[in-house]
């Protein structure tokens, strides 16, 4: 925390501005102008960028609206540079169409949420008042952080913990139960501003919820988000995460469109699909008809009692995953094990406590690395 | 590598590959099919490699990572070109003496070779070696031959001639009228001639048309697919080319089994390579026809292969069936007319375009023309592929090329069809393999999974397994299929447990004559065969295990138990480390006996008795009641 932070501290005091608004369109400046006036709020209009910066410069306005798509100065470009000069502002993205890449891109930046026109007048409040609560949390840590030098470590703790609440925001879009879990935290972030390390606690696994948002987005533009693709983009998920998490499922329902029941249809219809999480390796026995006929049965229980879980089952530990299934396409050699991608020709009970053995002290040293 | 515009281009391409492959003398095909790969394939494929480049020979031999040879039992599979010299069982150990030999002549190899245990003699080639001397190998000949992950590989063998040709020489019908007067019938399970299905795709409304390829083989027992696709892929392409040419279609899938990840890759691959050689996208050689293909990827359902449950599945749906009046080759994919046809099938097509219909129709029977490969399974010696004429005798299959029955035990059925399929006892084992003579017989040719059944296999516990499967593989929409399987069942189950009763084969029968009827898809109406033939030939069984309580092959678990013979037993101690339950009890003076109370008759002790002694023997379960040691004792043998 350096100088540039007790500065904000101090502006503070300086009553800015409430909402400030760039945009090309003089219609919507007008509109959304009116409607926050309407609400109570002061506000300042820009018609680009670079006036936009200026304006924010001398009045340091709390939120600030931008569109994406303007003349000259882009809005990405000026959010980063928004962001730069003036850390306490919270800058909220107003875009024609909302997209996924500018989206994320955005929230990269420091968007804190994204509005999509056309839009009501009672989310363009909500979005506004919110931001505002987030603006003067952000000060008041500045400020607190100004006057405490040694607290310094965790006032960072509870900014960086805001900002990835900004950036959840900004990729939840609309997904209600996201928003609803993140209006909760940002509450009790904002009561128990003491616990920090709770926060921290919490933003790690906001981070993580959305890593993996991100990454099944990544997975579902690889289908150009196609309806249709749904059993390859659940593929993809199983063989991501091996399993397919709910409130991924839930993503993939409002992204494509798709009713969650439909999804769990499917997701309960095939085998490759899993709705428990799966162990990191996974030691299937072939019960097809060749390794049937072939004593499979008595492969299983050699397997079984080995691993010391029954098929279908999944080791305390999520290391290793039990399953049968009907051929695995190397008939010829039945009974068949199939130990993650290789191949065992009716494998002994020694040479089955090698390759576990060898697999966990991989993992062993996976978790040390 | 830049796009071929004309047919004159690959004509050029492939002058140039054979060229230059020429200048080697020897290739060194080493089988990396997945069964050769548990075997160790690939290190042994590099030590190839290295050994080569140690002796500073990579001028002169080549190396080459092909499809699956077929004689899977005795992998990893070896053979060198063109002298087509075969090497079964190496490892990296004996690579020296191979290329020793393939250089000189000598080399430290017997070993390797092929052993004819009726002359006592090592037979070197592959030609000589009777798996394959009974063969007719047309579509799986090329295995050998190609790296499934080079196109060139593929170009050099004559790939893509067939399509070259059609596409400068043949109309659309000219291509559609060789494949039906061919006859190609279906290899997907029906038969139904292919050369029908594409006329009537082409002749029925609405646009796009789309051709797919099923390789979901959800047929357990089975791998011919899987070995084509992933040895051969191009071959199957070149062939739903052909078909979307002859058809009218401008877009096609292959639907692959989410299980072979391999088969997908090359697959992949394979399309990838011919995009950039113009053999698939715009203007296919400059002909003005566009075509393409994406891969779409099962998730494990066996009625997802049935054609409109598969077609359900390409649309991002569940994989169910609908009911058949409505047929996928006029409404199929988005309500759009779609032929599907198996990977097999397809393959064969670009040989028909490239050899002639007369060709073709040399091969076979009057009703069934061309060859069919088969996965050989179970309990016989020569387990793998094989690629017969249709018409050969089983017995052929089983014998002659499989090597009959290993462990000098008795043949007591085959099942081909797979869960759709039937047994095939003994008495009938002279009948000609062709699609109907199959049926005839109440089994049926399927897509051509054969598991061999000995002494030691309980036929009606082989009737529990297929309607278990398919009890479990039923989509549950229509209630014959669904309630009848779950009653077959619950029945079967009875009996394998001894509490069965004479009229519950009279049930059987008739939830078999209902479920035929009245089931929606071919899964439900075919679903009784297996239990239908097994009672027709092997009734005898079923009563066994009603009257006597008696399981014969020593299968049905509840009708058995393990014991240890007294007399034979050299205390060696293997039975109790191998007890999974800690079930075999050792005395203080050495005595080992099994605990009846814990065993739960999974077998492991009898596997782990020594052959040399047998001293594990399984008696009927009734015995053990009132005798300790049994003089019934059931045939001896593993399982
Ligand atoms: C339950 C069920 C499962 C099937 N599974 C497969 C399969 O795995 N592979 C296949 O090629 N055909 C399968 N079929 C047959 C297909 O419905 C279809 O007839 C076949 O793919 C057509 O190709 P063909 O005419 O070349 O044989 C299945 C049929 C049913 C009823
Ligand atoms: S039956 Fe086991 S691999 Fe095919």
């Amino acid at each position: 925390m350096d100088a540039s932070k007790r500065r904000a501290g101090e502006r503070a005091e300086t009553q800015p501005l409430d909402v400030l608004i760039i945009d090309d369109e003089e219609n919507f400046l007008e509109a959304c102008s009116q409607t926050l006036q309407t609400g109570g709020y002061r506000v300042a209009t820009a018609k680009n960028g670079t006036e936009g910066l200026k304006l924010a410069g001398e009045s340091h306005p709390n939120v600030v609206l931008l569109d994406l798509k303007m003349p000259g100065m882009s809005g990405l470009d000026l959010l980063g540079q928004l962001t730069k000069t003036d850390p306490s502002a919270v800058p909220v993205v107003v875009t024609g169409h909302g997209t996924v890449d500018s989206a994320v891109e955005s929230m990269k930046l420091g968007a804190f949420d994204f509005l999509t026109k056309p839009f009501e007048p009672e989310k363009l409040l909500e979005t506004v008042r919110r931001g505002l609560s987030l603006s003067a949390l952000k000060k008041e840590a500045q400020a607190a952080g100004a006057a405490e030098e040694q607290r310094h470590d965790k006032y960072d703790l509870l900014l960086q913990g805001l900002d990835v609440l900004g950036e959840a925001y900004s990729l939840g879009l609309e997904k209600r139960q996201l928003l609803d879990e993140l209006a909760y935290l940002e509450s009790e972030a904002r009561y128990h501003a003491e616990s920090l390390g709770q926060i921290k606690k919490k933003e790690r696994a906001i981070l993580d919820i959305r890593n993996e948002l991100r990454e099944a987005d990544a997975i579902m533009k690889k289908y150009d988000f196609q309806k249709n693709a749904l059993i390859q983009v659940l593929l993809d998920i199983q063989e991501k995460f091996r399993w397919l998490p709910r409130h991924i499922l839930s993503w993939i329902s409002g992204r494509l469109n798709i009713p969650l029941r439909e999804i769990y249809v499917i997701a309960n219809f095939y085998e490759a699909f899993s709705l428990e999480p799966r162990g990191r390796h996974t030691i299937q026995v072939c019960t097809g008809t060749a390794c049937h006929v072939r004593g499979a049965s008595e492969t299983l229980t050699r397997v079984s009692a080995v691993l010391g879980i029954e098929a279908g089952q999944t080791d305390s530990r999520q290391q290793f995953t039990l399953e049968t299934v009907h051929c695995i396409g190397c008939c010829a050699l039945a009974p068949v094990v199939q130990i993650d991608s290789q191949y065992y020709r009716d494998p002994s009970r020694s040479k089955l406590e090698k390759v576990i053995k060898s697999l966990e002290k991989e993992e062993a040293q996976a978790c040390l690395a | 590598m830049s796009r071929l515009e004309t047919p004159a281009d690959l004509e050029k391409l492939r002058e140039e590959i054979i060229a230059g492959r020429n200048a080697k003398e020897k290739w060194v095909a080493v089988c990396a099919g997945t069964g050769c790969r548990a075997y160790g394939a690939e290190t042994l494929a590099d030590a190839f490699e290295e050994e080569i480049e140690k002796r500073g020979l990579s001028d002169r031999i080549g190396v080459r990572r092909t499809g699956c040879h077929g004689f899977c039992e005795r992998g990893p599979l070896v053979v060198i070109q063109p002298s087509d010299a075969c090497f079964l069982g190496a490892q990296p150990k004996n690579v020296p003496a191979i290329i020793d030999k393939a250089v000189t002549g000598e080399g430290a190899t017997d070993k390797l070779l092929y052993l004819d245990e009726d002359s006592g003699k090592r037979l070197g080639n592959l030609d000589e070696i009777p798996f394959y001397k009974y063969q007719k190998r047309v579509l799986l000949a090329n295995n050998v031959r190609i790296d499934a992950a080079n196109i060139l590989d593929y170009i050099a063998v004559g790939g893509y001639s067939a399509l070259a040709k059609a596409l400068s020489g043949m109309t659309p019908e000219a291509v559609l009228e060789e494949v039906k007067k061919a006859n190609l019938r279906g290899r997907g399970g029906g038969g139904f001639p292919a050369g029908i299905k594409w006329e009537t795709t082409r002749k029925a409304q609405g646009e796009p048309k789309y051709v797919i390829v099923n390789a979901d083989e959800g047929d357990p027992g089975a791998y011919m697919d899987r070995s084509l696709l992933e040895g051969n892929p191009h071959s199957v392409l070149e062939g739903l080319i052909l078909g979307a040419y002859a058809i009218g279609a401008s877009e096609g899938f292959i639907y692959v089994r989410q299980e072979y990840p391999l088969a997908r890759t090359h697959a992949a691959k394979a399309l990838e390579q011919a995009r950039e050689y113009g053999l698939l996208g715009k203007n296919l050689l400059g002909s003005g026809f566009s075509f393409d293909v994406k891969i779409h990827r099962g998730a494990g359902a066996f009625v997802s292969g049935e054609s409109s449950a598969l077609m359900s599945a390409i649309e991002g749906r569940v994989g169910e069936p609908r009911p058949k009046y409505i047929r996928t080759s006029e409404k199929g994919l988005w309500g759009k007319p779609s032929c599907l046809n198996n990977v097999e099938t397809w393959a064969y097509v670009p040989q028909i375009i490239d050899k002639g219909a007369d060709w073709f129709r040399s091969m076979g029977t009057e009703k069934s023309k061309g060859t069919k490969i088969f996965s050989l399974v179970g309990k016989v010696k020569n387990t793998g592929l094989v690629e017969v004429p249709m018409g050969i005798p089983l017995r052929d299959i089983i014998f002659k090329i499989g090597g009959g029955i290993p462990n000098g035990k008795k043949f007591k059925a085959v099942q081909t069809g797979g869960p759709s399929g039937g047994v095939i006892p003994e008495s009938l084992l002279d009948l000609p393999v062709a699609f109907d003579e199959l049926s005839q017989v109440g089994s049926m040719m399927g897509s051509g999974g054969m598991i061999v059944m000995d002494e030691n296999t309980c036929m009606v516990d082989t009737a529990r397994y297929y309607i278990n499967f398919l009890a479990h593989e039923s989509c549950g929409k229509c209630v014959p299929c669904r309630e009848g399987l779950r009653q077959m069942l619950a029945i079967l189950e009875r009996i394998t447990k001894g509490w069965g009763e004479e009229q519950d084969l009279d049930t059987l029968d008739e939830l078999a004559e209902f479920m035929e009827a009245a089931s929606l898809c071919a899964l439900g109406q075919s679903a009784p065969f297996p239990v239908a033939s097994t009672l027709k030939y092997f009734r005898d069984e079923y009563l066994e295990h009603i009257r006597e309580k008696r399981c014969s092959a020593g299968v049905c678990t509840a009708l058995i138990a393990y014991q240890i013979d007294q007399e034979r037993c050299k205390a060696c101690g293997a039975c109790l480390r191998a007890c999974p339950v800690g079930a075999v009890n050792k005395s203080e003076d050495k005595v080992f006996t099994i605990v009846q109370a814990k065993c739960i008759k999974c077998g492991a002790c009898y596997t782990a008795c020594p052959d040399k002694c047998r001293a594990v023997i399984k008696v009927p379960a009734y015995t053990i009641q009132n005798q300790p040691a049994a003089a019934a004792t059931l045939p001896a043998g593993k399982q």
